[in-house]
């Protein structure tokens, strides 16, 4: 892997077909994913090997998560990010995992994690099945909870309020029962009494409408 | 014939005893497990009132077990272990892929200079087999491809590998606080290191996956005096460290690694207590430490903590800790909880190809797939590290990501897998959190100091805080042996005041 691969020619891919076979072709293709792959990096990046690189087994790559346990960064506000570094790192909020890590980052760097992961495009959480008739039910608690007031839209996020369609369905679900019980806590206590007055169901009826709700 | 079946009657009756170790509650069935867990909360509400234990050991992996068999051979029998899990072995783990036979899902190799752990397994009489590199490892990059014979190695620039082992022979293993150039080389990371070093764009991503997977994390967040550190480990030789063939990650155990742990669980009887965790310890200033565990609560001389830092800082301590111990704990990096996949097929069939079974891949899910076919190779298995959150959670959706990748690099018989187990370490229990400690920069020169002495009559041990191969199972045996014997000394100090 680490080994030059001592192709990069603007060959033509039916041409090595035909003269080499299929093996050049998947060379030819590897370096030129690699290219890609290097341009798009020190495009969104920069220079290799970049801090952001740390958050991405977790997280996603470019802050996009696959797993419905691992919470996606990507379009998260900025200022909703810094905060719950900061929240991390002195031990308003707590996680096993994330507190070390925050602890380790100075301002500034925290001011680089939350820019870059607000600037990368939000996905919809496409691996997520949702069961329709909680979602419906989700969705109807959710009106009635004023989501939107706070979460913005469509729920997308804004300011520190995070971005709740397409994030990952045990995240959200986590999320709203350690609200419901004190586990988490957010300053103005809206988050508590609203997650303390549904019931472990509503809870997860609105889990499933945020994570089956399209991003933008 | 007879004689075949009178064998595979005791096999049988062995492998039974062990299952309800290693807490396979599916293949053991309910029974077996529920008997084993009513002896123990029986034995736990016999303990007499009142009574002392010389030693409680909390945590029944390699580092716990083995000083509770060094205990038990020194004529100690005055201690317990308690275990938060229903099962011992700790971060190994057998995944049982059927025709029994096992395929590691945890911690599973060692290699040179692992010496500690090579003589137990010896032993133990658990058997060791070499891991399977012969052939091509294929390297993936979107639809593009290539085959190479790596030759037991992970491809590594060799020039750079040699620039790492003279740099490490100034950081000693197991305190790499103390090393000459520790201030100067704890400011940076491995990814401040690799910058300089002119890597060209596709290296990169074997540099990304090597130190992920050495490491626990990417380059920029991985503390360069660590990483120096864990070379020394291994003869200040970075290629006993990063490769295969004559490599940390060289050889493995016929049964698995979990094996060992099962093993010496075996010997202990009631001594061992499953499925108690440890929430509070009190009094651990005095000479009477109490520990408030979930079946109830026990008196002890001396404790032998055989438990990660971020496992020891989910534990309510009265009094507070010293406050550079608590310092140490609330800053130890947790942040690599390793997802590993194991996917079955009716046989190795990449061998016959001239393919090894390992691929890597750029900026997919994988970062590393290998053959971890059991020793005979009937049955084949690929396992993988996978990034955790690339992949998706659910099972079967995560099952055909991963089987169509392999299909790519090995053709269709690829897509019929007949087993597939997902790992993630994370998410599984509360009782791992991390799998390796991905120490940053900064922490050893700020944390050092407090990693392995005593907090009254808490022993810190683990492998964590092993003199050498410290986050490996070697380091694990090395500091249940230091442990034990920290322990019997503390008593006898004690004895004579």
């Amino acid at each position: 892997m680490k080994k030059t691969l001592l192709i990069g020619l603007p060959a033509v891919v039916v041409l090595l077909l035909v003269f080499f076979g299929q093996e050049l072709v998947d060379l030819y293709r590897l370096q030129a994913y690699l290219t890609e792959s290097e341009e798009q990096y020190q495009a969104n990046k920069g220079a290799w090997p970049h801090l952001t690189d740390a958050c991405e087994a977790c997280h996603g790559r470019n802050g996009s998560s696959l797993h419905q346990g691992y919470p996606s960064l990507a379009g998260q506000p900025e200022a909703y990010l810094a905060t719950q570094l900061r929240n991390f790192a002195n031990g308003d909020r707590e996680n096993p995992n994330m507190t070390p890590l925050a602890m380790t980052m100075s301002e500034e760097e925290i001011q680089l994690y939350a820019k870059f992961f607000a600037r990368q495009p939000a996905k919809d959480n496409r691996y997520f099945e949702a069961d329709v008739q909680n979602r419906e039910r989700g969705e109807t608690l959710a009106e009635s909870g004023g989501c939107a007031g706070c979460h913005g839209d469509r729920l997308m996020g804004q300011g520190p309020f995070p971005r709740l369609a397409s994030q990952g369905y045990d995240y959200l679900l986590n999320q709203l029962d350690a609200f419901a019980e004190g586990e988490r806590n957010d300053p103005t206590g809206m988050m508590n009494s609203l997650a303390a007055g549904w019931s472990p169901e509503d809870r997860k009826a609105i889990a499933t409408y945020l994570a089956g709700l399209p991003t933008e | 014939m007879a004689r075949k079946q009178s064998s595979d009657t005791a096999i049988n009756t062995q492998r039974r005893k062990l299952l309800k170790f290693a807490g396979a509650s599916a293949a053991v069935g309910g029974l077996g497990l529920s008997a084993g867990l009513a002896r123990a909360s029986e034995a736990l509400s016999g303990s007499a009132p009142g009574e002392v234990l010389d030693i409680a050991i909390i945590g029944a992996g390699l580092s716990g077990l083995t000083s509770a068999r060094d205990l038990q051979r020194a004529g100690c029998e005055s201690f317990v272990v308690l275990e938060a899990r229903d099962r011992v072995g700790g971060r190994t783990l057998n995944y049982d892929v059927g025709h029994g036979e096992v395929s590691d899902v945890g911690g599973q190799w060692i290699g040179p200079g692992q010496t500690a752990v090579a003589d137990l397994a010896r032993e133990l009489e658990v058997d060791t087999f070499p891991s399977y590199y012969e052939g091509k490892t294929v390297m993936l990059g979107g639809d593009g491809q290539l085959a190479i014979d790596l030759e037991g190695t992970f491809g590594t620039d060799h020039a750079l590998g040699e620039q790492l082992s003279e740099l490490s022979r100034d950081v000693p293993s197991g305190a790499p606080w103390t090393s000459p150039r520790a201030e100067e080389l704890d400011k940076l990371s491995v990814g401040d290191w690799l910058a300089k070093q002119d890597i060209k764009p596709e290296d990169k991503p074997g540099w990304d996956g090597s130190i992920a997977l050495t490491g626990g994390a990417l380059p920029a967040k991985m503390g360069l005096l660590h990483f120096l550190s864990m070379i020394n480990s291994a003869n200040s030789d970075y290629f006993k460290l990063d490769a295969i063939k004559d490599s940390a990650q060289g050889t493995r155990f016929v049964g698995g690694a979990q094996l060992l742990s099962i093993k010496m669980a075996e010997e202990l009887g009631d001594k061992l207590r499953l499925s108690c965790p440890v929430r509070k310890i009190s009094n651990w200033d005095s000479d009477v430490v109490t520990l408030h565990t979930d079946q109830g609560t026990i008196r002890t001389r001396q404790v032998i903590m055989a438990l990660s830092p971020p496992l020891c800082q989910q534990i309510d301590f009265s009094p507070a800790l010293p406050a550079n111990r608590a310092a140490l704990q609330r800053a130890w990096p947790a942040h690599s909880p390793a997802r590993k996949t194991a996917m079955v097929y009716s046989r190795p069939f990449w061998r016959e190809k001239g393919l090894n079974g390992h691929i890597f891949q750029v900026n997919g899910p994988i970062i590393w797939a290998y053959d971890n076919s059991p020793v005979n190779g009937e049955v084949g298995v690929i396992n993988a590290f996978v990034s955790n959150a690339n992949l998706p959670s659910d099972h079967n959706q995560a099952k055909r990501a991963l089987a169509e990748i392999y299909a790519q690099a090995w053709g269709d018989a690829a897509l019929r897998p007949v087993a597939y187990h997902d790992q993630d370490w994370g998410k599984v229990d509360p009782w791992t959190i991390t799998c390796i400690s991905a120490i940053p920069p900064g922490f050893w020169t700020t944390h050092g100091e407090a990693l392995n002495p005593p907090s009254g009559n808490l022993i810190w041990s683990g492998t964590e805080t092993a003199d050498i191969w410290a986050g490996y199972m070697d380091g694990a045996v090395r500091s249940g042996h230091q442990s034990a014997l920290e322990a019997l000394n503390a008593l006898r100090l004690r004895s004579r005041s």
